[in-house]
């Protein structure tokens, strides 16, 4: 009989609020009021003169997640207990959109590729409980985008019928960070077209709104650069590994009417050895150990330079990376024309690399993009960095008081909590014992517990732009993207929108329910716990 | 960005011969052969049962539709002169040795372990005559045909070789039980996976497969005359295998080459039977969790009750004579004691029969194997049944090793047969972290991810004495699904179950009587995982594309 009792408040506890909204927004009131979607429920725009084609296309997805969801509760009988609440709810009719200048200036994708910093993504979303109109307004069309996918979170299905249990809900919401991402490296093993825009399509459901995206390494050249086609020609895995100049402006398009930027990474001088394909001349060291060639005279250096000018004309983002991580002495050492050049310059090895830098950047600049770079190059070499330069802190999340010390904006992306690759084993070939170099996976409880001003002063903690989960795909295809990707990478997408600080076990019964509301748009999120936990929140928790 | 110099020196380009597992002989020569367009498997026996032409059906049609491109820069298209000018070959001629009976494959894959018939030779010479297959029995020639459409790539709408001629002779697995583990209790899996697990299986020549049905989080099994229990234990009506799915399953499992070795563990993992038959079942979802389980939710069958152990003994006779297997679990692992403790009817049961908790589980596998052993069927426990408790079990009990290798020696030790299930080297689902909720710092328990290479290496002879090794029957890799499901089964499990599939046909030597090596086995293990790909299993990179076409070039 005791034990009964446990069984009884253990369900009780389970049917507590699991509200799905992810990322939680900044402010939130729910009631207890049963609510439904009238069976010709319509997403209205008020007032907007203008409306850009991807606000309505954003209001159309929305109307089909609302059909297609099909999403039950996550409670032990799926919602069948509250048929009766459900049948006898009010129903709702209609969501109304306005923005506050009345006037759309400029189309999602517009306002998501802005200068980052100056994007308004914020939304007031207000439903209320007695079946009048709900309203969503924003300052942007991107705001509404966003104010979009809370509303489209907001419902579970029983039996056809569309229901809250929760009206009248108001939200008022705007993210902590400007930059949350996620980057895909596309070089190890390539990824088709339709892989990268699910994979946008899931990014959006979960706010997320930069793609970092790793297109080149020295495994494969995929990118079709225009005037530098030999490269993919010759460095992809195979003609049909690429993403030619078209595919690109699909996958920015498309991102950007997700209000997603597409941040592209040509990471220099390290890991372009697949350049050595088609322009031997320009690489140190290919594959004997893949690494790059940068020093020999000025026409790797201006090679370069126009390589990055035309790739960056590709994208629409205001944002470029020329990466700059794990750059290997020993290549450049063993190599005799860097040698050369070097005694014939002058010129020492970091002297060199800063002539690089500051001729690819420049490039950069004129063709108005500001630069990205990996950690090392504040860190490790002494180049000269343009100010507004945003540097990736990608070795240990202890770097970034150190990269902020040297007064630069940073974007999160460490191995010790965002690598979504380790703990995968050891990928090299003939090695029995080998593990993970950044063993042990690393958890969405692991990257929601990051602190991202860990040890930095309050003027520092200003210098951080947000962060991002990594995939890196030695072990990686489209085979497991989904699987290994989510939920676990909406992990720092809340803790990049709703701020730090959350509470793993509040977080837990919301992940799951985006893990399933993803299965059911067709995105191969993993189960993070037995159905059993998943239907009866805190119950598998280490202390339940 | 992988803080890792691994060397990448180039060694020899060997031969990419794509067989997997190995076959035990093997001769290869050099020459191209492509597939005539007309080409056929000619069934040249009488009386050919229909899964046999199903499954000749199922070759051709994958000898076809796999276009797999060579693994190799330029995915062959330097053969293209070669293949021009090579002989074509139109037929396949599939006969059984002279005396041999002719059975449908499902019968012959469900014969007990160690009577099963797996062997055939297959030759197929370089200048476009018939190539031929022959075996002892159905199952063999099953076993042939998936050699066979491993033997092809595509170039273009070309279907070659380049390594005709090729002579296998009697190629037979070193042991029988070569299997696979899916758990279908802690997430739900569709027939239509299962069905697809199965096919991956099958193009290993995995010969089991160990279906462990049934847990604490969920029952999604129907029993004829216990349908309640599915009813009242399963996540949803929708997630539930239906007397009519198991036989489709088993069927389609069988036609394979597969027999299904199902397991309902017990008595402990058996708490999703409390919805149904609380009077059962004690310390149900009891908290805290830890305190009664290994994991939430707890629920263990009340050993010293006489009416559970009467109505776990029909239960199992009522499932296990619809299964065709000659095997079948009840499990056993993870027993906890103080679940029983504090179960006031177990103690007053104990009390009233004046026995110790050992006793009356003695009891309860007794009359629990007894229901198995009357069906005609071998019991198949946990290695603590064995190892941790003094209970009297059959003689030919099967014992499945799995809390670590070593055990083996001790299982061995008592004169049981073993089936290797190690989690220092097969479960698959380690090293994803914990799974257990308000844990951020909490790691998998078996960490680190067991990879493809250190399965490989599993050497199911050591520590097992030279007088004992008949006992070994085999072995598997698990996947224990808390955190896999529909979305991940695939990826998780392959290519890297095959690794066992190879240990425990091939044995520990290759062909040419070197021992099994991870560097000769990765260029071959690419090759059946881009190959699956090619099929729909969504087997996933084992190395950068770069690696996968130059064998040798990302090794240590």
């Amino acid at each position: 009989m005791k034990l009964s009792t446990f069984v009884v408040l253990s369900v009780l506890a389970g049917a507590s609020p699991t509200f799905a909204l992810w990322p939680i927004p900044q402010q939130i009131t729910t009631g207890t009021t049963p609510l439904r979607l009238s069976s010709g429920f319509s997403i209205k725009l008020s007032g907007i003169k203008n409306a850009p084609t991807d606000l309505n296309d954003a209001v159309s997805r929305t109307k089909g997640f609302l059909q297609n969801d099909k999403l039950q509760a996550l409670v032990p009988d799926r919602g069948a207990s509250s048929a009766g609440a459900v049948k006898g709810a009010k129903t709702i009719k209609s969501l109304t959109l306005s923005l506050t200048s009345g006037e759309a200036t400029k189309s999602i994708a517009e306002e998501a590729v802005a200068e980052i910093g100056t994007r308004s993504e914020g939304y007031t979303l207000t439903i209320p409980a007695d079946g009048s109109d709900a309203t969503l307004q924003a300052n942007s069309t991107l705001g509404l985008f966003r104010g979009l996918t809370t509303f489209s979170q907001l419902w579970y299905d029983l039996s056809g019928t569309t229901y809250t249990l929760e009206a009248p809900i108001h939200v008022v919401d705007a993210p902590a960070y400007p930059y949350r991402g996620f980057m895909l490296d596309t070089a190890r093993n390539f990824f088709p077209v339709e892989d990268i825009k699910r994979t946008l399509d899931a990014m959006s459901w979960v706010k997320i709104n930069t793609l970092h995206w790793h297109v080149v390494d020295s495994q494969s050249f995929p990118l079709v650069v225009p005037g530098f086609t030999e490269l993919s020609a010759k460095g992809a895995y195979s003609p049909s590994s690429i993403y030619s100049p078209s595919d690109v402006k699909d996958i920015v398009q498309y991102a950007a009417q997700r209000g997603i930027d597409v941040l592209a990474e040509i990471d220099t001088p390290g890991h372009t050895s697949v350049i050595s394909k088609a322009f031997p001349e320009h690489i140190a060291c290919p594959e004997a150990s893949p690494w790059a060639q940068f020093a020999n005279g000025n026409a790797t250096t201006n090679f370069t330079a126009s390589l990055l000018s035309s790739a960056s004309t590709l994208f629409s983002s205001k944002l470029f990376s020329t990466g700059g991580d794990e750059i290997n002495a020993n290549c450049y050492t063993q190599d005799g024309p860097t040698q050369d050049d070097l005694t014939k310059q002058g010129k020492t090895f970091e002297q060199a690399l800063d002539t690089f830098t500051q001729v690819t950047h420049a490039a950069l600049k004129k063709a108005g993009k500001t630069a990205v770079v990996w950690e090392e190059m504040v860190l490790d070499h002494t180049v000269t960095l343009a100010n507004d330069t945003i540097v990736m802190v990608w070795i240990s999340s202890t770097d970034a008081a150190s990269v902020a010390a040297k007064g630069f904006r940073l974007v999160h992306a460490p191995s010790d909590y965002f690598y979504l690759d380790c703990g995968g084993g050891g990928w090299v070939g003939n090695n029995i014992n080998g593990n993970s170099w950044c063993d042990p996976f690393k958890t969405w409880q692991k990257a929601y517990s990051f602190n991202p001003t860990a040890n930095m002063t309050d003027e520092q903690s200003k210098l951080v732009l947000g962060g991002q989960q990594l995939l890196w795909t030695e072990q990686s295809g489209p085979s497991n993207l989904d699987p290994i990707v989510w939920p676990r990478a909406a992990a720092s997408a809340e803790l990049f929108w709703s701020g730090p600080g959350g509470d793993v076990a509040k977080a837990l019964p919301r992940l799951h329910d985006v893990a399933y509301r993803f299965v059911q748009r067709g995105v191969r999120a993993i189960s993070l716990q037995p159905e059993w936990c998943a239907l009866r929140a805190g119950a598998c928790d280490l202390d339940a | 960005m992988r803080l890792i110099q691994a060397l990448l020196v180039f060694t020899v380009l060997l031969p990419v011969f794509s067989l997997w597992p190995i076959p035990r002989s093997l001769q290869t020569g050099t020459s191209f052969l492509k597939l005539s367009s007309g080409f056929d498997i000619s069934l040249d026996l009488n009386n050919v049962p229909s899964d046999l032409s199903d499954a000749a059906s199922r070759s051709l049609a994958h000898i076809r539709s796999d276009k797999l491109e060579r693994l190799t820069v330029g995915r062959g298209a330097n053969d293209a002169k070669a293949i021009s000018s090579a002989p074509s070959i139109s037929r396949l001629s599939v006969s059984l040795s002279k005396g041999a009976t002719i059975r449908p494959i499902a019968q012959e894959a469900v014969q007990p372990l160690g009577k099963r018939s797996e062997g055939y030779s297959l030759i197929v010479p370089a200048d476009g005559t018939q190539a031929t297959l022959t075996a002892n029995s159905t199952l063999g020639l099953l076993r042939g045909l998936t050699t066979f459409e491993q033997l092809w790539y595509t170039l273009g709408d070309t279907v070659y070789t380049f390594q005709a001629p090729v002579k296998i002779i009697n190629d037979t697995p070193a042991y029988p039980y070569r299997g696979l583990m899916l758990d279908t209790s802690r997430n739900f899996f569709a027939v239509a996976d299962i069905k697809r697990t199965l096919d991956a299986m099958s193009m290993v020549k995995m010969s089991m497969f160990h279906w462990h049905v049934t847990d604490s989080q969920s029952f999604p099994l129907e029993i004829p005359g216990f349908t309640d229990i599915a009813q009242k234990g399963t996540y949803s009506t929708t997630q539930l295998y239906s007397t009519s799915d198991v036989q489709d399953i088993v069927s389609y499992a069988g036609q394979r080459g597969i027999d299904v070795l199902m397991e309902i563990d017990m008595p402990s993992h058996s708490g999703s039977i409390s919805a149904a038959h609380p009077e059962h079942v004690a310390c149900p979802q009891a908290t805290p969790w830890s305190s009664f389980a290994a994991e939430p939710p707890s629920g263990q069958l009340r050993l010293a009750s006489p009416a559970t152990v009467n109505f776990t003994a029909s239960m199992l006779t009522a499932i296990a004579k619809t299964l065709p297997s000659t095997l079948f679990s009840t499990g056993g692992d993870e027993l906890n004691d103080n679940c029983y403790a504090q179960d006031s009817p177990t103690q007053a049961e104990l009390k009233a029969l004046n026995q110790t908790l050992e006793q009356a589980l003695d009891t309860f596998m007794k009359a629990a194997h007894k229901s198995l052993i009357d069906l005609g069927k071998t019991p198949v426990v946990s290695e603590e049944m064995v190892l941790d408790y003094n209970i009297t079990l059959a003689n030919q009990t099967l014992v499945l090793v799995w809390i670590s290798a070593q055990n083996a020696t001790a299982v061995a030790a008592k004169n049981f047969h073993i089936i290797y299930a190690p989690s220092d080297y097969f479960f698959l689902d380690c090293g994803a972290g914990a799974w257990i909720g308000n844990d951020p710092s909490g790691n998998s328990w078996c960490d680190p991810f067991k990879t493809w290479q250190k399965a490989y290496t599993f050497d199911p002879l050591a520590n097992i004495p030279a007088q004992k090794t008949s006992l070994i029957l085999g072995g598997q890799q698990l996947l224990w699904s808390e955190q896999s499901s529909p979305e991940n089964v695939d990826p998780i499990v392959w290519p890297r179950a095959a690794s066992s599939a190879e240990v425990f046909w091939t044995g520990p030597t290759l062909p040419d009587g070197t021992p099994l090596s991870v560097e000769t086995a990765l260029p071959r293990l690419h090759d059946i995982r881009y190959r699956m790909v090619q099929r729909g299993i969504k087997a996933i990179a084992l190395q950068p594309q770069w690696c996968a076409l130059r064998p040798g070039a990302c090794d240590g």
